[in-house]
């Protein structure tokens, strides 16, 4: 049981979940991104938390899991406003604020 | 280094695994259902990680509740194949897929030094009830260190409600 390895892994799903915020034009699976950087983060926390037999890590994910709810509601409702304006889900269409 | 946690090893490839198909999915529902093998890998990690009640919560809230709703509003906007959006060139994706990489390798090249083991039996204050990552200690930690975060939470989440149904709402 070494901490390296879930650090490494919270690592990984961070670098993942940014390639999908960067490299992915659709605003659906942008969300989705965002949701696996914040698991990442979850990660390292409740590793922490473990290697220092501290429950304040865990009160900290309860916290991030509370506002990834209120993130994901409001990104999807912002989404669906979104689409039934401009028919689109694609970021690169909506340029409308661009100089 | 000391031998991987077989559970661990499993898990996490998994994880990762299901990750990458989230990210690299072309069509949002293949994503999701990636998103949910991921996210249950996730909860046997949180359990390798001495945190049952994280573990029930994180399937419950991400599974339960925030997967549900991504499958909703994909079922919802029900779009076509010309409608997912044109993705960027490959040259981009790559170039982009190469700087993650060097962000991940960024990341992991100093924690992979890290040579702390975890703790191999967790004392217990003689003011806390209850086994590490139960539902008493995290609700102790919850109810009396954390009450003021944790109404604020609250507050933050009925906001989002209300948000939400005002964003999404075709009329006011």
């Amino acid at each position: 049981m070494i901490v390296a390895h879930y650090l490494v892994l919270s690592a990984a799903l961070f670098a993942i979940g940014a390639f999908g915020v960067l490299a992915r034009r659709n605003l659906l699976i942008i969300l989705m991104s965002v949701e696996v950087m914040l698991n990442g983060v979850n990660v390292a926390l409740l590793a922490f938390a473990r290697l220092y037999a501290s429950t304040s890590g865990h009160v900290f994910v309860l916290m991030v899991m509370g506002v990834a709810a209120a993130e994901v509601s409001v990104g999807l409702a912002i989404l669906i406003a979104v689409f039934r304006n401009r028919k689109t889900v694609d970021t690169g269409d909506l340029k409308s604020l661009q100089g | 280094m000391g031998s991987i946690d077989p559970v661990f090893a499993l898990a996490a490839a998994i994880t990762v695994g299901a990750g990458l198909l989230v990210v690299t999915q072309r069509n949002p529902i293949y994503s999701a259902i990636s998103m949910l093998a991921c996210f249950l890998g996730l909860a046997v990690i949180y359990l390798r990680l001495e945190a049952p009640f994280l573990a029930a919560i994180h399937v419950l809230v991400y599974t339960g509740a925030i997967l549900v709703l991504f499958l909703f509003v994909i079922m919802l906007l029900n779009l076509k194949p010309d409608e997912l959006g044109t993705e960027y060139p490959l040259k981009i994706r790559g170039l982009i897929g190469a700087m993650c990489a060097g962000l991940f390798a960024l990341l992991a090249l100093p924690l992979w030094q890290d040579q702390r083991v975890f703790p191999k039996d967790l004392p217990l204050a003689s003011s806390e009830k209850g086994a590490f990552g139960s539902v008493e200690r995290v609700g102790y930690a919850l109810f009396n260190d954390y009450a003021l975060p944790f109404e604020l939470i609250s507050v933050l989440i009925m906001v989002a409600v209300f948000g939400g149904v005002l964003l999404a709402k075709k009329k006011l």
